[in-house]
Parts: C-alpha cells; sequence; structure tokens
C-alpha cells in the first residue's frame, strides 16, 4: 500500500511508569526540573562488586498494585509484565476507548522489551541451580520469563483478541512495537493498537554492557552526574526500567469518537547496520532517518526537534551526533533524555516518545542533563542545553539496538 | 497429624497460595467447578502442598483422582493411616515420616509399600 493509500494513524492515549514517577505529568515534572533517579544499586548482591555498587535507575509502582489486579491475571506477571500492565492501563484510560471495543478484536497489542522477564529468569536459575530439582518450579515460571511475557499479560489483561506481537530489539524494541502498531492501523489490520515497550533493571543485563566497556565508569562517578550524553566528560551508559505504552488509533476513527489526539505518526522506519552487532554505524543511522522521511512523504527541513537515542557511550552518541550533523545540520534542536532516567532499555523509546509530546504539548524543550561541554566529534548539532521555550509541530524520535538495529518515528501535531 | 490438623494446613495452602476466600473451603467443593481453579493452579497447588507436607507428589498416581476439597483431605489423611499402619511415627509431620519410611527402605532393600 503506497503513502497515499494509508489510512493515518495518532496517538490517543499515553501511560508510564518511569524512573521520575508513575505517569506523564510526574515524569515531565521531574524532567522539567532536572532530576536524576539514578542512584547506587546497594540492594544488588553480585559478590565481586561489594564496595563498588551497580548504578541503576529503577522504578516504583505503587506498592498495592499488583495485589489491586485478579490473580487470574496477575499470576503469570513478573515484575515487567505489572510494568507495562501499570502503563498500558494507563494509557487505555486516557484514550477514552470502551473497554468492549479494546476486546473487540479490531484492537491489537505489540509490547516489546529486551530481555523479557529477567527476575524472573534469575529465579527460574536458581532453581534449577539449587539441586531441589524441577518440582519446585511453579507453573507460572516460564510464563514470566518469555520474551513475550509483557505483551501477552497486557493482552490477557484487556482481553485482546486482535493482533499480539512482540518485538525483542532491544533498545529499538518500544519504537519497533509502536511502528508496526503504525502499520497494522495504516494497512487495515486493525483499528487501535496498545503498544510500546517495558523493561527490567536486571544485573546481568547491567553487568553485560559493562563487560564491553559501554557502562559508566562507576568508580570515577557520581551517579546523579554520570550520564551525559554527548558530553566531553561521558564514560558509558547506566540502565534503567519502566514501561511506556501508547493507544494507537486510526485517524477517523479517533475523531469520530471525539477523542483527543495527541499527535499523528507520520512516518516509521527501521533498518540494520548489516555490518556490526555492538557499535553504531552514522551511515545506517542515516540511512534511517532517510527511510523515516521518505516514509512520511515530508521534508526533513519542517523538523523542530529530534529527541536522541544518546545513552553517554562514547561511541554510540558520536555516531548519532554525526548522522544527525549530517542529515539536519546545526539548526534543530537535539537532546536526549538519558542523563535524567539513564538508559531504559526496552522501555527507551516509548517513554521518550511521550516525553516529547509532553514537550510539544508544553511548547518546551528539555535539555540534555548533565552535559556541560559536547565532545569535539558530538559538536555541530544544536544541543539543548537548558530548558527553553520552543514551538513545535514534528519531531523525530531516535532509537539504535544491539545487534545494529535502526528505529525512527516522525510525529506530527494534528492541527 | 489428626485430620483437623491435615484440614487446616490443606485450607491454608488455599488460601495463602492461590487466594481462595476462606469461607468457600468447603469439602464437597469440586476444584475446577466450584474453586474457579484451572490446571495450571494444580500444579501449583501441588508445589504448595509438598511444601506444607513435606512429601513428593509429582509422581503420585492417586493425587490425579482428586475431584473435591475433601478429596484433598482424604488423600493426606488416607497417607498418614498407611505410614502409621506400617509403624512409621508420624508426630512430627508425613515429610519426617516419608524420609523415615526412605531410610527403612534403604537399609532394607526391599520395594516399598508405599502410601498411595
Amino acid at each position: 500500500m503506497n503513502m497515499n493509500q494509508r489510512r493515518r494513524v495518532v496517538i490517543t492515549g499515553i501511560g508510564l511508569t518511569s524512573p521520575l514517577g508513575n505517569s506523564p505529568d510526574e515524569m515531565y515534572e521531574g524532567l522539567k526540573a532536572g532530576k536524576c533517579s539514578i542512584r547506587e544499586i546497594s540492594e544488588w548482591d553480585v559478590n565481586n562488586m561489594k564496595n563498588n555498587h551497580f548504578f541503576g535507575s529503577p522504578v516504583s509502582l505503587p506498592p498495592d498494585y499488583a495485589k489491586s489486579l485478579p490473580r487470574s491475571v496477575r499470576r503469570s506477571m513478573s515484575s515487567i509484565s505489572l510494568y507495562a500492565a501499570y502503563a498500558a492501563q494507563q494509557a487505555v484510560f486516557d484514550s477514552g476507548l470502551a473497554l468492549e471495543e479494546v476486546a473487540g478484536g479490531r484492537c491489537g497489542c505489540i509490547v516489546g522489551s529486551t530481555m523479557g522477564g529477567s527476575s524472573a529468569i534469575e529465579e527460574a536459575y536458581r532453581i534449577y541451580i539449587s539441586g531441589k530439582g524441577m518440582e519446585e518450579m511453579s507453573s507460572m515460571q516460564f510464563f514470566k520469563c518469555v520474551s513475550h511475557t509483557a505483551a501477552f499479560n497486557v493482552s490477557h489483561l484487556f482481553s485482546v483478541t486482535g493482533v499480539v506481537q512482540s518485538p525483542a530489539a532491544a533498545c529499538a524494541s518500544a519504537v519497533q512495537a509502536i511502528g508496526q502498531g503504525r502499520d497494522l492501523i495504516a494497512n487495515g489490520v486493525q483499528d487501535m493498537v496498545i503498544c510500546g515497550g517495558a523493561e527490567e533493571l536486571a544485573p546481568e543485563v547491567s553487568g553485560s554492557f559493562e563487560i564491553i566497556f559501554a557502562g559508566v565508569k562507576r568508580s570515577e562517578r557520581d551517579p546523579k552526574t554520570c550520564s551525559r550524553p554527548f558530553d566531553a566528560a561521558r564514560t558509558g551508559l547506566v540502565c534503567g526500567e519502566g514501561a511506556g505504552i501508547v493507544v494507537l488509533e486510526e485517524y477517523e476513527h479517533a475523531v469520530a469518537r471525539g477523542a483527543k489526539i495527541y499527535a499523528e505518526i507520520l512516518g516509521y522506519a527501521t533498518c540494520g547496520c548489516g555490518n556490526q552487532i555492538s557499535q553504531s554505524d552514522h551511515q545506517a543511522i542515516l540511512r534511517c532517518f532517510d527511510l523515516v522521511y521518505k516514509d512520511a512523504g515530508v521534508e526533513p527541513s519542517g523538523t523542530d526537534y529530534v529527541n536522541a537515542h544518546a545513552t553517554s557511550t562514547v561511541q554510540g552518541d558520536m555516531e548519532e551526533a554525526i548522522a544527525i550533523r549530517e542529515f539536519f545540520g546545526g539548526k534543530v534542536p537535539v537532546s536526549s533524555l538519558k542523563g535524567h532516567m539513564g538508559h531504559t532499555l526496552g522501555a527507551s523509546g516509548s517513554l521518550e516518545l511521550i516525553a516529547a509530546l509532553k514537550m510539544m504539548e508544553h511548547s518546551e524543550l528539555i535539555p540534555t542533563l548533565n552535559l556541560e561541554k559536547p565532545s569535539e566529534e558530538c559538536s555541530g548539532i544544536f544541543h539543548v542545553t537548558e530548558r527553553i521555550p520552543h514551538e513545535m509541530k514534528m519531531f523525530l524520535k531516535n532509537s539504535f539496538a544491539f545487534g545494529g538495529i535502526n528505529a525512527g518515528l516522525l510525529c506530527a501535531k494534528v492541527e | 497429624m489428626t485430620r483437623e490438623e491435615i484440614v487446616e494446613a490443606v485450607n491454608a495452602t488455599f488460601v495463602e497460595m492461590l487466594e481462595v476466600p476462606e469461607e468457600e473451603l468447603k469439602p464437597e467443593k469440586a476444584i475446577f467447578k466450584d474453586l474457579g481453579l484451572d490446571s495450571l493452579d494444580m500444579v501449583d497447588l501441588m508445589i504448595g502442598l509438598q511444601r506444607r507436607f513435606g512429601v513428593s507428589l509429582r509422581q503420585n498416581e492417586e493425587i490425579r483422582k482428586i475431584v473435591t476439597l475433601g478429596d484433598v483431605y482424604d488423600f493426606f489423611v488416607n497417607m498418614e493411616e498407611k505410614m502409621r499402619e506400617q509403624g512409621i511415627d508420624t508426630s512430627k509431620g508425613l515429610g519426617a515420616a516419608a524420609r523415615e519410611m526412605e531410610k527403612r527402605e534403604e537399609s532394607s532393600g526391599s520395594t516399598p509399600d508405599k502410601p498411595a
């Protein structure tokens, strides 16, 4: 189906749990105030790190949330699914869609993540290695572990009988989920999709970044200033967790019921690097940008803001900056929110997209926290370093993932 | 263990593990039909009962015949009775009694007359 035959797709509901709060407004207030949610995770008992705890950016769901869900739904949920369920309930409520319509077969559910249920996987292996045998394993253990656990649990919660998918694309999972939702609606397969990404903070994931020297140098850093995208003093990323969910809807369907519309998804694209599994590549990022704008059928010159992926890694931020400089020049303002919240991995694309929607709503830009002096290779782009008023009609959300996966969403106000 | 102690332990498993309200726990209630549990819950019920009583149940054929809550009570009551008939002390719980039985089997080298 070409662009002219495609149905228009809009965002009509948003919901989240983030390290800065459990609603879009709460998260946005934290971003506006320049708060940083990164701290030492002393709860992790990692033997060789006793005097040097991992940093992380955790969420804190309301303590009574899990029990508010019926056991029949809750029993297969580890933390990642609780996060996704919380965000999805908020988003669906925000959209005003009737639950009967969500369950009616024309609504899908697409939730992606890097790991599935990290804590459940760890628990399963603890039982297995303990020698007590598999007899101690709950019937629900596997359901909590699997890579699509968040997707099926959210779909179960809402009795979704439409399309259920689960992109497992690490940091690009959420953008891919939203992009896939866009495609389903644009092509007439669905009229609504609940979509986004989720992730649990896990020591093996944080450790894995450190092993390949992509994690922040904790011994030299304070948690509150260690995540500094694009900055000359950046040393690496800090992992976080959370869930961000948006409700996508076919435009006419949304207008007919008087829905509040946050933005339209004008363009979506995703592509691989083809030659790298661990490092970003500005050529591939440029290719992704080009595909996004071609998909949208608009010129890049109308872009008012780029919400960067930039995770505070030396290499990744550089490649993204090079690509932004080459594609947009130095005129389009750019910021990354990972200085505030760390890298929420599978949730990052949707959490940061929601933040950008709030920026557009409030006509202002949130700066990159801890960006004091861009490194030379990251210079030449318009870095937002303080909160500024800014009228926005169109913005780009970037996400780049291990495995060489690039993804982008172009969103615009509906006039 | 007395029948009352067994009933109390079984009921506690249903309440704590499966969140079945205590007032629903009547012996005549069918586990699937009346208490609203499904086959996955049965697996977790079995794990809960294993932990509560300290006995292994997964290979036990009799447990698959259970239909009502009363059948669950009777299953453990029967287990306890058969152990006592074989001269095993059950006053310290079924788990300790089951381990005692295993020791006797190992020392005698005979095929055990295991409780159903």
